[in-house]
């Protein structure tokens, strides 16, 4: 269990549950710890978001599944969740999410081969005033161009390349 | 009561009446998924659009949402409205995959006609259709997720009303999935239930699967004969097989639901062995020849030992009209003893409810507006399951619920509890009503207290027990306590689960004779020589079985009425086959005194199914059907009796021969029932019990009924069968760790009746002290009658 939440964690969030009259308001905190501590939400998290807030798995994985920025499946270093709703389609998200298809060499959905990016579509990022907009990991980018988003790309590689 | 005008049509609807529902008044139906009377309004389907023309509300609203309040003028063909609900019904359709040729539903589909009705007809959209994964959710529900419009009917059902917590909703748009996080069986005793809610072919029945289409089937408003509750049921037949049943409307008792073990409990009226042909001494005879050998040997044996030598022995599960009728017989004959239970305990304690029930009565209704419920020895999930979902909504609405009870008894809401020892049951009811809990421990007390304080302010509170369990004693109690408690301004209500459909109208039926043991006793001695079993087998049901299946063997003469292959079917010399009750007309008499009558699905006769063996039936040509023999329960009595032989009439006799019974040529299928007016007579004082030696070194063991193995109809239903447990104890973690048991250890039980491998389960909501065995069936738990307590001992088993 501890590749997936450190005991201290798991031990402070037992204790807030316990404390709380409807310890469901925890889920999706919990799930964020997960999340930041392995990188996405595998089973076992579910169950064990599930065994620490004393709630059925059941309303955990409806409640993962639901939210697009948790993660069920395994994702790259870097998140790129790209806006489709209305503001930012009516400025240009589609020309944008294509450069990004085509410069990343992958389709909705999918990490690179590399294991940098995963690009995956939201229908919000609370940005409509700065479409059209994306956000990698917690920060988000507005008024997108080809160019600002190569120059983006280029940033986060040197980062990562960095981190390693 | 506001008054209001929808398309032009005045209406007049009791205050908080939904503006949809006041449109059905007037028989305008709007097209609506979300909206469902039990679950509530939600508004969130946006189909129910109606424009508001005056009023104090105006524009296009959903209907479902709105309070109908005076004033309102509302349109619902208003061409906006109609619009709008065009269009909703044409989104939600975009990923129906139009498979209806193929769908289980077919022919039933409310998505097909709410669809129509919203004016939708030919699809637009030729976009890619979202599909998904089907789960496999066990042996009872069949799901087909591509059919899904995501109406969350399903969940509202499964989670919300029946407190499933295995069945959820996942993802968001047009991902949304309807399932359990892992593939695997439903856990609920309703999930059957999400069959009915689901508007299409998302949720459908497995074991009905590939059986026949809708409109095929033989339906007719029945009565559930599965435990004592009576609900409201609509079996489907086809080619003389009871293929399903699926969940009737009474708003008093089920409300909209009901449980597995009513809905998939329709397969006994199929069975295999069911004995079809009336027969003599073993040998296969006309009806008319049968009758009158019965007769016939009846009255020599009258004339021979006197009428005392004759006794009739009623049933729980057969009509309430020929339980009366066996009564007259016996009455015609001049014999004292008539008994309507062989488990003398049931027995008792029905008659006890029936005698002292009086003003407590309550419906399943009245225990969803409680506010406090006391379950004190009974089991509802067991004894009656639509109980255990009453308890939940009213748990919903802020009851309060205290369980007292040796077991862990399982409940769809949370609840207080009291671990108690079956043996202290009444006295424990007896302490609440005179308001001295000084015989408590300490620990007990912290709940009683508790319990007393609320029994004072609570408004509406209903006592609860069940017959096995409480017995004579406790239901005495419990009644007694009800009176007690209650004041002119705030009755106490009571109710007490008995063991079949009719057990309350058989104790009403019941004088002040002897109970079923007496009657072994005198057969055992030679002073009964005869016995007629109506539709019960006291080779099972007596509580002492081997003491029963001696002394029966006395006998020169069993007659059996039966639909089932019983024991007493097996060893009768005379036998009469009967209807079950979807194949006839009848009424049966709930737990709180209810009259409900229900009506034939189907003729009896050898399903097709079982003639063909899966093939085509043999080309064989008869002018009678075969199978087709057996009769309604009452006519065969009537017939005996040589009487008047239609249920009309036989309801007018009875209810101008005994004035509790005057409503009963009154109650009509598909209505809420009639409560029965007056009270039974109790039982004769028990005999004085011989004091009990505990031989050293044993545990007291009580044998309970379970949800499924227990029950003699649902353990002869092939679906169900196949879901009944492994022989099994269960008991307090104390108790297993002196014993050296753990979880899941297998172990030898021994007690009088022989000795048995059963699996250990520890439950530390057991009451220390006492080991639970349930009755099941065809095991060799089966002579553990619910209610007996018996010495045992439990070995563990060296694994070899």
């Amino acid at each position: 269990m501890n590749d997936l939440l450190p005991q201290n964690q798991i031990d402070s969030f037992k204790a807030k549950a316990t404390a709380m009259a409807h310890p469901h308001e925890l889920i999706v905190d919990v799930l964020r710890a997960i999340q930041s501590h392995h990188n996405w939400v595998p089973d076992a998290g579910v169950t064990l978001t599930a065994e620490v807030l004393g709630v059925s798995p059941v309303e955990v994985e409806g409640i993962a599944t639901f939210y697009d920025k948790i993660f069920r499946r395994p994702v790259g270093r870097r998140v790129i969740h790209v806006c489709d709703s209305v503001c930012c389609w009516s400025l240009g998200a589609e020309m944008i999410t294509e450069h990004l298809q085509k410069t990343l060499g992958i389709n909705l959905g999918q990490t690179t081969a590399d294991g940098n990016f995963t690009l995956l579509p939201t229908c919000c990022l609370g940005a409509c005033g700065d479409a059209p907009a994306m956000m990698i990991g917690l920060t988000t980018y507005g008024h997108l161009t080809p160019e600002k988003i190569d120059a983006l790309l280029q940033k986060e590689r040197a980062a990562i390349a960095a981190d390693d | 009561m506001p008054k209001l005008i929808i398309d032009n049509l005045e209406v007049t609807v009791p205050e908080g009446t939904n503006v949809l529902e006041a449109a059905r008044k007037l028989d305008i139906v709007i097209p609506h998924f979300c909206y469902h009377k039990a679950l509530g309004a939600v508004g969130s389907c946006r189909l129910c659009a109606m424009m508001f023309l005056e009023g104090p509300v105006s524009g296009v609203q959903m209907a479902c949402m709105i309070p109908a309040q005076d004033g309102m003028v509302i349109a619902t063909n208003d061409p906006e409205a109609v619009e709008l609900r065009e269009h909703v019904i044409e989104w939600a359709m975009t990923n129906h995959p139009h498979d209806c040729p193929v769908c289980d539903e077919g022919g039933e589909c409310q998505l097909q006609e709410m669809t129509v009705a919203g004016g939708h007809a030919v699809r637009r959209y030729t976009g890619p259709k979202c599909t998904f994964t089907n789960q496999d959710l066990g042996p009872f529900v069949q799901q087909e997720m591509n059919r899904c419009i995501t109406c969350y009917r399903c969940v509202r059902t499964y989670r919300d009303y029946c407190g499933g917590e295995d069945y959820g909703v996942f993802g968001s748009r047009n991902r949304v999935f309807f399932g359990r996080v892992e593939e695997g069986p439903l856990e609920s005793f309703f999930a059957g239930n999400i069959i009915d809610a689901c508007p299409t072919g998302v949720l459908t029945n497995k074991p009905f699967r590939f059986k026949s289409r809708s409109w095929d089937l033989q339906e007719a408003p029945s009565i559930c004969p599965h435990c004592s509750l009576g609900c409201a049921v609509i079996p489907g037949g086809r080619y003389r097989e009871l293929q399903r049943i699926r969940a009737g409307v009474n708003e008093t008792t089920n409300g909209f639901f009901i449980c597995d073990r009513g809905r998939f409990g329709y397969d006994h009226v199929n069975h295999p062995e069911r004995p079809r042909e009336p027969r003599i001494d073993g040998q296969p005879a006309s009806m008319a020849e049968t009758l009158a050998a019965v007769r016939t040997r009846v009255q020599d044996l009258v004339q021979k030992h006197g009428p005392a030598a004759v006794a009739f022995l009623g049933s729980s599960r057969a009509s309430f009209e020929a339980n009366a009728l066996l009564r007259e017989w016996a009455t015609q004959v001049g014999s004292p003893h008539l008994v309507f239970e062989a488990h003398q305990g049931r027995d008792r304690a029905a008659r006890v409810l029936a005698a002292r029930l009086g003003e407590h009565a309550r419906s399943l209704e009245d225990v969803r507006q409680s506010d406090l419920i006391v379950l004190c020895g009974a089991d509802p999930l067991a004894e009656g399951p639509m109980l255990a979902l009453a308890i939940r909504q009213a748990a919903r609405n802020g009851a309060q619920v205290v369980v007292i009870d040796p077991r862990s008894v399982k409940l769809p809401c949370s609840a207080t509890r009291l671990p108690l020892a079956s043996g202290r049951l009444p006295e424990v009811l007896k302490a609440l009503s005179q308001k001295d809990l000084s015989a408590f421990s300490r620990q007990e007390r912290s709940v009683l207290d508790g319990l007393a304080a609320q029994l004072e302010s609570a408004r509406q509170p209903i006592l609860i027990g069940a017959a096995d369990l409480l017995a004579e004693a406790g239901v005495t109690a419990l009644c007694a306590a009800a009176t007690k408690l209650s004041t002119p301004e705030r009755p106490v209500g009571a109710m007490v689960l008995l063991s079949g459909p009719n057990s309350y109208g058989g104790a009403m039926l019941t004088g002040a004779a002897d109970d079923f043991d007496t009657v072994l006793d005198a057969i055992q001695e030679g002073r009964i020589h005869a016995l007629v079993c109506l539709s019960s087998d006291p080779f099972r049901e007596a509580m002492a079985p081997a003491r029963a299946q001696a002394a029966l063997g006395h006998l020169e003469l069993l007659v059996t009425i039966d639909s089932t292959p019983t024991l007493a079917a097996q060893r009768a010399d005379i036998f009469l086959p009967a209807r079950a009750s979807a194949e006839m007309a009848g009424s049966y008499v709930n737990n709180e005194g209810r009259m409900q009558a229900f009506l034939p699905v189907l003729n009896p006769g050898l399903p097709i199914s079982q003639t063909g063996a899966g093939n085509h039936p043999p080309r064989e040509f008869f002018l009678q059907t075969p199978g087709s023999e057996p009769e309604e329960d009452w006519l065969i009595l009537a017939q005996l009796l040589e009487s008047a032989s239609d249920l009309a009439t036989i309801r007018q006799r009875l209810a101008s021969s005994d004035q509790r019974f005057t409503e009963l040529p009154a109650i009509a299928p598909e209505t809420p029932g009639i409560r029965m007016s007056g009270s039974g007579q109790l039982p004769p004082a028990p005999p004085s019990e011989l004091p009990h030696c505990t031989p050293s070194d044993t545990l007291t063991l009580l044998a309970v009924s379970a949800p499924l193995g227990s029950h003699w109809l649902a353990h002869l239903s092939a679906p169900l069968a196949a879901q009944e447990p492994q022989p099994y104890v269960c008991l307090h973690p104390e108790q297993a760790k002196e014993l050296g048991l753990n979880a899941g250890d297998r172990a030898r039980l021994i007690t009088h009746l022989g000795h048995c491998h059963v699996v250990v389960k520890i439950d530390e909501m057991m009451v220390s002290g006492q080991v639970m065995a349930p009755q099941l069936m065809n095991t060799a738990l089966e002579g553990m009658l619910p209610g007996s307590v018996l010495d045992c001992r439990l070995e563990r088993e060296v694994q070899v």
